[in-house]
């Protein structure tokens, strides 16, 4: 039994036999089944989201009461803020930054993956480990690397005569934002190229053999054949991957904690402050509320592929 | 450019293709090296120099993680949120999933086009709600509310997962069991289930994986050291002005050998279970 990947999804036109009614018990069992699945995204997810609503529209404060009622008065204050544009152009181009690179090393992977040697499959296995470790020791580690005083690098660089003294890697705010970035790729990039992977080796190897008798070079090959092949999964990855990087409240937390000077202060790690540290609750629930047009449409995009994939 | 890279003969393309492999392996491998050989080293090495391989290697930092940091009982208080959230979404959500895809009732064309919205929706939106929702019902330091946190995210994924599998799985055995005179129910408990088993295994090795892995709603729900979760546990060594690079090495390494073992034992159904849903991350 074959697992269903992704490409294998991609690549084979969805054709399911449509099973008919057989029984009209249908609908009761249907309700009935579903039911349990219901009331938990109902009352675990409808209704916190509701909340979230109502909460942006109160001056609630943690462990003051349930809050007034003052209209838009939290979203006002945001987009007045000062630093609000600055904080949603920060969110955006580290995102996009860090997407796509995912991207482009996940291709370079994947591409040199896919070939016959001895040992592959274990490598492949091996270079899964940064999707499967958790995040927060990832992380854990990195910031230790990275350290200025008693880092990993800094006695790296100290031992090979590179630096003469410590460099505090995560208080510059060039180097912060460029390490946040490159602790993000280094834990997506694996996932993104084993997908990738796994759809160029559904492209058949005929047509790769049709297009070097016809005189196709390398690049040619690549980019008629090997890039429409993988155009579904790419999209899927890409579209869903810039969803979490996103929302990625993890990696800045543990690594930067915002800093220096809020140069790593992403969207949802704004919120968090917000909320855990000021207790603005009112002030952190609006804040992903307004944000959520930009992530509507990343999901409606989505929705898009999908249906594409999967037209019921 | 285009010219140059067509006329690369196939062996040094080759060559480029192995060291591309073998840089990025490293930068794989290093943190992870660096890890382990520093859970063996003592403090003063640590901090003093650059060693390769621990001088004088030690077990005391394990030592220190197990008996003055607690983290035997962090491990065990995740283990039993990570079962207990695995096993409750699974079932609910093969329900959901073969109802989804198999039965035709109104509503049921809304509902499978809002899993994946449901699934989707920013956890930075979820956490105030969810927090003061927990609070209020009295749950929070407590192990049901950190199941319920996270089988909040973890059934609409779990739900589209699966329901992704049964659509690619053929119904003709289904069908022929139903005409036979088999019950809906039995066919489901008999054939689906059966044959959706690799499907089953690899959603609970992402879902245990996810719990195991979370953070942030372990921050916020549970404070209280007689249920603090292993990440908690874990970065809280960061937390005091000064670091315990060894024992939360130690512990480190300790944390991630049940997430590793499973995904060892079960690669199989994890690489060829690959779904653009646990791109998550």
């Amino acid at each position: 039994m074959t697992q269903q990947t992704l490409s294998q999804r991609a690549a084979s036109t969805p054709s399911p036999k449509k099973l008919r009614p057989l029984f009209s018990g249908d609908v009761r069992l249907g309700w009935i089944l579903v039911t349990p699945a219901l009331l938990v995204v109902l009352g675990m997810v409808g209704y916190p989201f509701v909340e979230a609503i109502r909460i942006s529209f109160t001056d609630r404060m943690v462990g003051r009461g349930p809050g007034r009622w003052v209209g838009l008065a939290n979203y006002e204050y945001i987009w007045g803020w000062p630093g609000f544009a600055e904080m949603v152009t920060r969110t955006v181009l580290i995102t996009i930054a860090a997407v796509t690179i995912k991207t482009l090393v996940g291709l370079i992977l994947a591409t040199s993956l896919n070939q016959n040697f001895k040992g592959r499959d274990v490598l492949r296995g091996i270079f899964m480990l940064p999707w499967i470790l958790p995040t927060y020791i990832i992380v854990l580690v990195w910031r230790w690397i990275f350290d200025g005083q008693t880092g990993l690098l800094n006695q790296i660089l100290m031992s090979f005569g590179l630096i003469s003294e410590n460099i505090p890697f995560l208080a510059q705010k060039g180097s912060a934002v460029a390490l946040l970035i490159f602790v993000m790729v280094w834990k997506g990039y694996p996932f993104y190229a084993l997908t990738f992977l796994a759809g160029m080796q559904t492209i058949s190897p005929e047509l790769y053999d049709a297009a070097k008798v016809d005189g196709a070079g390398r690049l040619a090959r690549f980019r008629h054949i090997t890039l429409p092949g993988l155009r579904q999964v790419m999209g899927v990855v890409i579209l869903l991957s810039t969803i979490w990087t996103m929302n990625t409240l993890e990696i800045p937390m543990l690594l930067t904690g915002g800093g220096p000077s809020n140069a790593t202060e992403v969207f949802p790690l704004l919120t968090y402050h917000l909320a855990m540290q000021n207790f603005r609750l009112g002030e952190g629930a609006a804040l992903p509320i307004m944000m959520l047009p930009v992530i509507g449409l990343l999901v409606l995009a989505v929705a898009g592929y999908m249906d594409k994939e999967a037209t019921e | 450019m285009t010219r140059l890279l067509d006329r690369i003969p196939e062996s040094v393309f080759r060559v480029i293709s192995a060291l591309v492999i073998v840089i990025l392996f490293s930068m794989i491998l290093f943190p992870l090296y660096f890890m382990v050989t520093t859970a063996f080293k003592f403090e003063r090495e640590i901090y003093s120099e650059l060693t390769w391989i621990p001088r004088d290697p030690t077990i005391s930092n394990f030592r220190d993680a197990i008996f003055n940091f607690h983290i035997p009982l962090y491990l065990s208080n995740t283990l039993l949120v990570a079962v207990s959230t695995t096993a409750i979404v699974v079932v609910v959500s093969v329900l959901a999933s073969y109802a989804l895809t198999r039965l035709r009732f109104p509503g049921r064309a809304v509902m499978a086009r809002g899993v994946l919205f449901v699934y989707l929706i920013p956890g930075s939106l979820m956490l105030i709600p969810m927090y003061l929702i927990i609070v209020k019902a009295g749950l929070k330091d407590t192990f049901p509310g950190l199941i319920i946190a996270n089988m909040s995210f973890s059934v609409p994924f779990c739900t589209w997962l699966m329901m992704g599998y049964l659509r690619t799985l053929s119904s003709e055995i289904e069908e022929a069991s139903l005409i036979d005179g088999c019950t809906r129910l039995r066919s489901l408990w008999h054939i689906v289930i059966p044959l959706s088993l690799p499907a089953i295994i690899t959603a609970a090795i992402f879902i245990f994986n996810n719990v195991w892995n979370e953070y942030i709603f372990a921050l916020v729900l549970a404070q209280d050291d007689q249920h603090k979760m292993i990440s908690v546990g874990l970065a809280n060594f960061y937390r005091s002005d000064y670091y315990m690079i060894g024992p939360m090495m130690a512990g480190s390494l300790i944390a991630m050998t049940p997430v590793v073992i499973l995904y060892i034992l079960a690669q199989r159904h994890v690489v060829g279970g690959l779904s653009a849903g646990a791109v998550k991350g």
